[in-house]
């Protein structure tokens, strides 16, 4: 798809390695900017979570990751990436959370239409919802400031951090007196105590709650769930509701944009070809060497690997030491996320929910996890290393929002279903099997729990296929299965992201950049982390 | 000394005869204020209170260990003429179902425990508890930090502050590093950094976890490790004692201090409620109907004791009044006294050496810790709990007649709120209490034919007896969301309060609960401070 004439340069200024969306983000803003920059791959295909395996001949699968409604608007504008092709289209739906009685709760773009449906089963939600989402959109606004710039290295603090910090207290002060009291008690509250603070029904506030700890391991009960909520809906529209939007074709075709949007710009991008370790001399990288033998050298290398795959995958643990070694290696970077997803002959029926609604509803994220309990419960399992009772489910079918996915060989329907409660690493493996092991039979597990709510679920299967995260952590990169680059907890956050030493981008080696989700931001299909380091490298002498 | 009564004019009441309440009202009668303390109760002490429950026996009912006591309290208020007497309490023993581990403050002997268990654990136990002494060093000004309201702009609130921020810039990396993951993860997954010995870690990561509805692998539960650190640097103190006559001896102590000051102390004096006339609290009306005028009343409640309960309603803005409402408290321990005939006897190290004299902690695993957690959070209390245990007898002997033993046990999980399918805790009373000795008896099975009188205190006792809103230990949760700025209510953490005239200066206010007096004394200060006089 995206590979260049074969390119035989031996040294480039810059390199960076991982043609995930933020790899490409970054040379993208690299090679604007007069950089000669080359992109090394691994796999045959550029994009990372957005490149999409093959479902059955034919039909991609709808990716693990569906939605790109986080896109940052900036980096599509600068990458021009409507020319390119990207077409987002929005769901009205934005969550709609099944319970196994069948009540149905939606959660919809407009905080007023959902208020009303609200005020229908427990009166005084209504209004409490629109207080929560007017306060946490608040909130959410100064939270998209902090994530826009790239946090200060307090060891070596310069004069733009101080006008950063200055813009920051503004933004902060701005928040008035009461929201700005409650973004400092809120940020580390449990994000079910926040809600339990506005809102009444145990499903809806799993449904809040839900945003609070997807992709983590986090209980709605533990600190810091907040946070994550805050951070999801930065650069989002849907405020409580969140975001569904699809790129049209599917997220590959954003990852091709992404990739043309580089390449355009003069960025060389190299597929098959594995970077083995960065090569270091006098503490600084020279450049890169591949899994085939082959050297080429580099003035700057980016990683938008993850934190513990870059420091410890493709350094020396001499180039380390022994202190850094053991701080990367405590990183947190144990998923407890799966994916399974799947070809459907037609949509699932839910029970009590008429036909007529359903394609309207079924087009946002489907909550299978009605309560805060059963979200606690789930995170147990993970901290526990076993799986719960009952995992929660998020289903995404990105083919009531774009009918071209649909290519026939009686497929009517993809289904992307997040499955949470899976930790990577499972306790007891020798006696019940490690993931390769358990797979299909977690499978298994998904599709019953779904049957149980959308009976005859089984029977509309076509294919599916599961990724549990030992696929991820093997078919992505994506180190200890985390989709993150790592957890998104408060322990590892803004300029402590992935850690304190690596604030702005930098890593302990000189040269050396992280350009991934295991920055600052963090994770999701934002582009913020590969173009704040670009700026930062940019920036390197 | 003021001799006064009924309609009498104060310079302070303070409300609440706990230890914190009795520290701030020594610092403001020694400033020369006319000083008054009302205690509710017939004793004086609050949650530190040493009381005669089975004839012979006196227990410490509720707190029943010394840690941060802040020694220049001890020293301003000169509080070992006044009869303080700290006895110190050494070694953490963990029984398990094959051996123990016994950690104590003899260096070496510990090295030698923790090989038996991990070479490599041995080796980090140093390492870690360097690092974290320094980490105390560090933090340790934050207790006695009037926090500053982020939403001013008055930089002289911001000055401690930034006294800290460079002091955090000069510390090592690795120091900064073990800072912020300090502050913002769970003890388990702290500790696992180090440590792999797993009853090391689940008893290490206990001290967490107290007084807090968390697990220990809920983050937000590291910070608490290093409670135990900051008593060593403070120097003068044993990092863990019991005081002499229980913690009621603590309380009594800086009572005699208070009232050589002048300071008069009042029990049985319920407060009704706090006088106010536009927006100025002018004094107190106590439940028999008595009125006292004060310029400045000081509550050492929390605040939904103080501001839901003391002012009538209507008073305060509507937004203040939701923000102490959204305040949490949901307590989660239970306290069990046991009188005894005899000392018991563990299976996994029989005899009466010295591994009875320290703390003896029910900490197994972390999963069992983790457990104990889930139970709560379900709504019951745990099935197997974490007992942190003390024989006070073997250090203090007089608080029991001869060859008698009392054993107090501190016990998490109890959750203020139960699942209603089970009564309520006056109906899950005993039960809670078996638990407890059920939980004993695995280990030491002699327990249960030593047993002369027992005091079980649930939660809901704990609120009604002691006046903790939901029976929380520290006056509200001690959580990062209810600490430094927001504590005791977001945006009134510098101890004055909406109405003028009323302070808070209790375990509700920064920095928080534990026998520590900081928050009286520093209220105390603050005062002083407003009325332009000098401690």
């Amino acid at each position: 798809m995206t590979q260049d004439r074969p390119d035989t340069k031996r040294q480039y200024d810059i390199i960076v390695v991982g043609g995930g969306h933020n790899g490409l983000v970054c040379a993208a803003y690299l090679a604007r900017a007069g950089r000669d920059v080359l992109v090394l791959e691994r796999r045959d295909r550029a994009g990372g979570v957005l490149a999409a395996p093959e479902l059955m001949p034919g039909v991609p699968a709808p990716g693990p990751v569906v939605s790109a409604g986080r896109l940052s608007a900036k980096v599509a504008k600068d990458l021009w990436l409507d020319a390119q092709g990207v077409r987002l289209v929005k769901s009205d739906a934005r969550l709609t959370s099944i319970a196994p009685d069948g009540r149905a709760i939606t959660l919809w773009a407009d905080a007023d239409k959902t208020a009303a449906e609200l005020r229908l089963s427990v009166r005084t939600d209504g209004a409490a919802y629109a207080r929560l989402d007017a306060d946490l959109r608040g909130m959410a606004r100064f939270a998209a400031r902090l994530a826009a710039s790239a946090p200060p290295d307090v060891e070596k603090l310069r004069p733009s951090d101080l006008t950063n910090a200055m813009g920051l207290l503004r933004g902060y002060r701005s928040l008035g007196g009461r929201l700005a009291h409650d973004f400092l008690r809120v940020l580390p509250m449990p994000v079910a105590d926040v809600v339990a603070d506005y809102v009444e029904d145990d499903q809806l506030r799993a449904a809040i709650g839900w945003r609070g700890v997807r992709y983590t391991t986090l209980a709605p009960s533990d600190a810091g769930s907040a946070q994550v909520l805050l951070n999801d809906m930065v650069g989002g529209d849907g405020g409580l509701a969140g975001d569904m939007s699809i790129c049209l074709g599917g997220p590959a075709v954003l990852a091709e944009a992404l990739a043309k949007a580089a390449q355009a710009r003069g960025a060389h991008i190299r597929l098959n070809a594995e970077v083995a370790r960065v090569a270091v001399r006098d503490n600084r990288v020279t450049g890169v060497v591949l899994a085939d033998g082959e050297e080429i050298g580099a003035r700057l290398v980016v990683s938008g690997l993850d934190p513990k795959r870059t420091l410890l995958g493709l350094l020396e643990p001499e180039v380390l030491g022994p202190t850094l070694g053991w701080e990367v290696a405590n990183l947190r970077q144990h998923g407890g996320t799966s994916a399974v997803l799947f070809a459907l002959r037609d949509l699932p029926a839910f029970t009590g929910m008429s036909p007529g609604a359903a394609a309207t509803r079924l087009s946002g994220r489907v909550l299978m996890g009605e309560s805060i309990n059963l979200l606690d419960r789930a995170a147990d399992a993970i901290k526990a290393g076993r799986l719960p009772e009952r995992l929660v489910l998020e289903a995404a079918i990105p083919t009531l929002l774009d009918e071209t996915l649909v290519q026939g060989n009686g497929v009517g329907h993809l289904m992307s279903v997040l499955v949470h409660g899976t930790p990577y690493a499972l306790r007891g493996t020798s006696r019940d099997g490690d993931w390769d092991a358990r797979r299909e039979a977690l499978g298994d597990q998904v599709v019953a729990q779904i049957e149980a709510l959308a009976p005859g679920f089984g029977e509309l299967v076509v294919a599916r296929r599961v990724l549990t995260p030992l696929d991820l952590e093997r078919d992505y990169g994506l180190t200890g299965g985390h989709p993150l680059h790592g957890e998104p907890a408060l322990d590892q956050w803004f300029a402590w992201r992935p850690f304190l030493g690596a604030a702005r981008y930098r890593l302990p080696v000189g040269g050396l950049f992280l350009c991934g989700s295991g920055a600052h931001p963090g994770g999701g299909v934002t582009g913020m982390p590969g173009y704040l380091a670009a700026r930062e490298v940019l920036a390197a002498k | 000394m003021a001799q006064g009564r009924g309609a009498d004019r104060y310079d302070a009441v303070v409300i609440g005869g706990g230890h914190n309440g009795l520290t701030a009202a020594a610092y403001l009668a020694g400033s020369g204020l006319k000083t008054l303390v009302l205690e509710r109760r017939h004793v004086l002490g609050g949650a530190a209170v040493t009381e005669e429950i089975v004839p012979g026996f006196r227990f410490s009912v509720a707190s029943y260990v010394v840690s941060l006591l802040r020694p220049e309290i001890v020293r301003d208020l000169d509080l070992p003429r006044h009869g303080l007497q700290i006895l110190p309490l050494d070694g953490t023993f963990t029984p398990l179902d094959k051996g123990y581990l016994w950690r104590t403050d003899d260096h070496g002997a510990t090295r030698r425990e923790l090989r038996r268990w991990s070479l490599r654990d041995a080796e980090a136990y140093e390492e870690y508890a360097l690092l974290m002494v320094e980490m105390a060093r560090f933090i340790k000004p934050i207790l006695s930090i009037v926090p500053p309201d982020p939403t001013h702009i008055d930089p002289r609130e911001f000055l401690p502050l930034a006294g800290l921020a460079q002091a955090f810039r000069k510390l090592p990396r690795i120091q900064q590093e073990t800072f912020i993951r300090l502050m913002t993860m769970s003890a388990a997954e702290f500790l696992d950094r180090w440590f792999e010995t797993d009853p090391l870690k689940a008893t290490m990561s206990a001290s967490g976890i107290i007084g807090t509805f968390l697990g220990v692998r809920s983050p937000g539960t590291a910070y608490v490790l290093l409670h135990h650190y900051i008593g060593e640097v403070d120097g003068a103190f044993r990092a863990w004692g019991i005081p002499k006559g229980g913690t009621g001896g603590v309380s009594a102590a800086i009572a005699s201090a208070a009232r050589e000051q002048g300071a008069e102390i009042r029990t049985e004096a319920p407060v009704a409620h706090i006088l106010t006339r536009g927006g100025h609290a002018t004094g107190v009306v106590l439940e028999g109907g008595e009125e006292i005028e004060a310029r400045v009343v000081l509550s050492s409640l929390d605040a939904n004791q103080t501001f839901l309960r003391l002012i009538e309603p209507g008073t305060l803005e509507p937004d203040f009044e939701r923000e102490v409402r959204r305040y949490r408290y949901r307590g989660s321990s239970g306290k069990v006294n046991l009188a005894l005939d005899g000392l018991p006897d563990f299976k996994c190290l029989p005899g009466f050496g010295d591994h009875l004299r320290g703390a003896i902690s029910f900490s197994p695993s972390v999963d069992y810790m983790e457990q104990a957690y889930i139970d709560a959070r379900e709504g019951r209390f745990s099935r197997r709990p974490y007992i942190d245990m003390i024989i006070p007898t073997l250090t203090d002997p007089t608080m029991a007649p001869p060859g008698k033993h009392i054993i107090s046990c501190f016990v998490q999980y109890a959750p203020y709120e139960l699942d209603p399918s089970l009564g309520g805790w006056d109906a899950q009373r005993e039960a809670f209490g078996d638990t407890v000795i059920d939980t004993i008896a695995e280990r030491a099975p002699n327990i249960r034919s030593l047993i002369v009188g027992r005091q079980v205190l649930t939660p809901l006792d704990m609120e009604r007896t002691l006046g903790l809103t939901q029976g929380n230990i520290f006056q509200g949760e001690l959580t990062l969301s209810q600490l430094f700025f927001s504590r005791p209510v977001p945006g009134w953490a510098r101890y004055k309060t909406p109405l003028k005239g009323l302070w808070m200066g209790g375990s509700a206010t920064h920095p928080g609960g534990g026998i520590m007096g900081a928050p009286g004394r520093i209220a105390a200060l603050e005062i002083l401070k407003s009325m332009g006089r000098r401690a």
